[in-house]
């Protein structure tokens, strides 16, 4: 126990990322299925207005700076100095600072809900002057901003890692060229994260001095500016979106290769463009704010239809990776065609609202809200459970169960569209994002009730989910003694180097290192005849 | 669903671009997933000997994997744009100006040298009245916080933002009774904001302006029409007994 609250090891890090998040995102999802519940009829009265708001702006919070974000980045740690053949990051007590870090940051911001006056509930935005101390009078609204103010530190410190470990420590062999697309895709997600996150801390910085040092930066009627609140929001807040999806694309290309026993098809495509997305992104923000009147839209609309190109390149090379190859349809490779299933819907919905004409009707509707939890939930949640499924014999040494796994990704895969399908139609028809009840007009009520219904189904599959987890850890640790030891490569056909080590990995790493001469030396070394030896 | 029945000028040409996305949406949707669907099928291990090709790359192809996307980007962009111009631009001479000014949580609607102001509550929402087939200018203001006008039947919202000024222009083209909401997060009674638009004929509406904007009685018409369409109508909600919303 106390190994684990020391450690710098950075698959121990990387472990304790990935399980905090697990914690964060049942606490984020029960915060969803009470809202859910509380809209399955109009009028319906479970929860007060104010509980109402502090529930969506506690459940869109965490999934984003608690959940989805960081889960990438105990991923990563885990991950990348085995796939580039280092023994650990490069700053390891900086990685030990990162992430104790960012637990603290999801206590804080949750210990708002015990302050009076209740947690923060201006929404993940907290646009001011919604957020100032004379409407957001408690202190959730205080504790939400300093929890995210460590949260973008431990992000912060995150990110140098990831750079100085990718670029500093890779095996000799191991040329940027030879990186697996996941590494590529953390390198990528580290560079926007530093031109991000400062912008966070500067904006949340503000907050704190208006409200509590009478700053007026966002107080119009001290001359303060509202919206420059949304540019500095957004100017972070859109490169958060790929921070959270950037990850995914280097674990759906990651596992896609590997069942479909194929090189990944278009390598150098796929890297330019996680760099092309990654600067795109910084060129975006005020697509969100398009309703303003205040912006370039002709800008912001051009160079946000511009993403759909590098992203269209990613959905061609994992087409292309399948064909002609042989799938396997195991629990992650299913997790990851249902990512490629949801996703598309996501990004051809995020083509449409960065049409202005087409947003001056979605904008903050529950269009929007369908919209980011494809992208979000569709995409990046089913690649999260797809990488828990593909990693976690490399992590404990066990396979989780193959029968319980599809059940689970069946069930969450229907769940997942009864819930967030009708959401678009239920914007169309004019239902504004964050409201507490509406009116029981047209097709509304029913709409609601079976996203309600998909809701419940949802939470079945997580605890499917959960399940799996707690049988898996009960049989590795009866087994300990007398069962053998799984193959260093688990699954069969892996590429990177992490499946060229010992499940669970040694403290350092590697015995030794097989040699690097491709962008998959683990496969070279299963397949001599392939590589003349 | 309004953007089935659009039921302004303006909204009528943004309706265009919905069609146009929502085509090419499909198009390449299907597209995309007979490709998926066909790679699964075809190639979904069934326990083959011989191993697959390890093919890695097809450069002709990756480069119409980038032209293709940016050339519907491209046409995509100039639907946009052209539109957008023509919604956002400012007519002069409008028939009629209205004052919308946004407040926690509900609306006064102002008719300049007219000297009516209807001010709503969350409680009873107020009603903006505007003539049928006439260019109504809406200068959009907010007295507090971020709010946005949306009339989801004119497939339009604009953000009333302190401090910032909005100006739009909107034509109303079929008579009839539409919801309309704040739809940017403003706090605790966010989702009461609402308020009604009673787009009426231009002698109604000239009759109602020499009344100093007297309410109109809901009429069977107008009440019959909002049924029919649904979306259009507020109904009848307990807890504010007043027309509410979408």
């Amino acid at each position: 126990m106390i190994t684990w609250l020391t450690t710098t090891n950075h698959k121990r890090i990387g472990i304790l990322y990935m399980a905090t998040t697990g914690v964060f995102f049942v606490i984020a999802g029960l915060l969803a299925l009470v809202m859910r519940l509380q809209l399955a009829q109009p009028h319906e009265t479970l929860v007060s207005p104010s509980a109402f708001n502090q529930l969506f702006t506690l459940h869109g919070t965490a999934m984003i700076f608690l959940v989805i974000a960081p889960f990438g980045f105990g991923l990563a740690n885990y991950l990348i100095p085995l796939q580039i053949g280092a023994p650990d990051m490069a700053f390891p007590r900086l990685n030990a600072l990162g992430v104790w870090l960012f637990i603290l940051s999801g206590l804080v911001v949750f210990s708002g809900a015990f302050a009076a006056g209740g947690a923060a509930f201006a929404g993940w935005t907290a646009f001011a002057p919604l957020s100032g101390i004379q409407i957001s009078t408690g202190a959730g609204e205080d504790l939400w901003i300093i929890g995210l103010l460590l949260n973008a530190i431990a992000t912060i410190t995150v990110a140098i890692n990831f750079i100085t470990t990718i670029l500093l420590y890779r095996a000799p062999g191991m040329t940027m060229w030879r990186m697996p697309i996941f590494t590529w895709e953390m390198l990528a997600t580290a560079l926007m994260i530093l031109m991000a996150f400062p912008a966070l801390a500067a904006v949340l910085f503000e907050l704190l001095i208006d409200r509590h040092y009478g700053g007026h930066f966002f107080d119009p009627a001290q001359g303060g500016n509202v919206v420059l609140y949304q540019h500095l929001f957004w100017f972070f807040g859109h490169p958060e979106v790929y921070v959270m999806i950037l990850p995914y694309f280097g674990v759906v290309s990651e596992i896609i290769a590997v069942f479909s026993g194929k090189p990944i098809f278009g390598y150098v495509g796929l890297v330019l463009s996680a760099f092309a997305i990654a600067g795109l992104s910084m060129s975006v923000w005020a697509h969100h704010m398009f309703t303003t009147g205040v912006v370039a839209n002709a800008f912001f609309s051009a160079m946000s239809f511009l993403i759909a190109v590098p992203t269209g390149v990613k959905f061609w090379n994992w087409i292309g990776t399948m064909w002609g190859g042989r799938i396997r349809l195991t629990t992650p490779m299913l997790f990851i065609i249902g990512f490629l299933l949801n996703f598309l819907i996501g990004g051809i919905t995020g083509v449409m609202i960065a049409s202005p004409p087409i947003d001056y009707h979605a904008e903050d509707s529950y269009f929007i809200v369908a919209h980011m939890h494809y992208v979000l939930g569709g995409g990046s949640l089913f690649a999260v459970l797809g990488a828990v499924y593909f990693w976690w014999p490399k992590m404990f040494g066990v396979k989780l169960s193959e029968t319980l796994g599809k059940w689970n990704f069946w069930t969450m895969f229907v769940a997942f569209n009864v819930v967030f399908l009708p959401m678009h139609f239920m914007g169309l028809e004019g239902m504004p994002r964050r409201v507490y009840t509406y009116a029981a007009t047209g097709d509304l009520p029913w709409l609601n009730l079976v996203s309600t219904i998909g809701a419940l189904l949802m939470a079945l599959s997580v605890m499917l989910f959960i399940l799996n987890v707690i049988l898996s850890s009960v049989s590795s640790m009866r087994v300990v003694a007398g069962r053998p030891r799984l193959p260093d490569d688990p699954w069969g056909g892996a590429n990177s180097l992490e499946w060229a080590t010992s499940c669970p990995p040694p403290e350092f790493n590697f015995e030794a290192l097989p040699p690097i001469r491709s962008e998959r030396p683990t496969w070279d070394l299963a397949h001599p005849e392939m590589t003349g030896g | 669903m309004p953007i089935l029945e659009p039921a302004s000028l303006q909204a009528e040409g943004l309706r265009g671009v919905w069609v146009i996305f929502f085509a090419t949406a499909m198009v390449v949707a299907a597209f995309v997933y007979a490709l998926i669907f066909y790679s699964l099928l075809r190639w979904r291990d069934r326990g083959q000997s011989e191993a697959p090709a390890q093919f890695k790359q097809n450069p002709p192809l990756e480069i119409i994997g980038v032209i293709v996307p940016l050339l519907i980007v491209i046409g995509l962009f100039y639907v946009t744009y052209t539109r957008e111009v023509a919604n956002d631009a400012l007519h002069a001479n409008p028939y009629a100006t209205v004052d919308v000014k946004a407040f926690r949580w509900s609306w006064t609607f102002s008719y300049p040298g007219h000297s009516i102001s209807i001010t709503g509550t969350p409680q009873a929402p107020p009603e903006l009245v505007l003539p049928v087939n006439k260019l109504t200018q809406i200068n959009l203001y907010s007295s507090d916080i971020d709010h946005s006008f949306w009339i989801p039947a004119f497939l339009f919202k604009r953000d009333a933002l302190p401090g910032f000024p909005n100006h739009f222009d909107l034509t109303p083209n079929k008579i009839g009774v539409y919801a309309g909401n704040c739809s940017e997060f403003c706090g605790l009674d966010h989702a009461l904001m609402t308020f009604t638009v009673r787009v009426v004929p231009v002698t109604d509406f000239e009759r109602w302006i020499a009344r100093h904007g007297e309410p109109i009685e809901p009429r069977a018409s107008a009440r019959q029409n909002a049924a029919i369409v649904g979306w259009s109508s507020g109904a009848l909600a307990p807890q504010n007994a007043a027309l509410v919303s979408w």
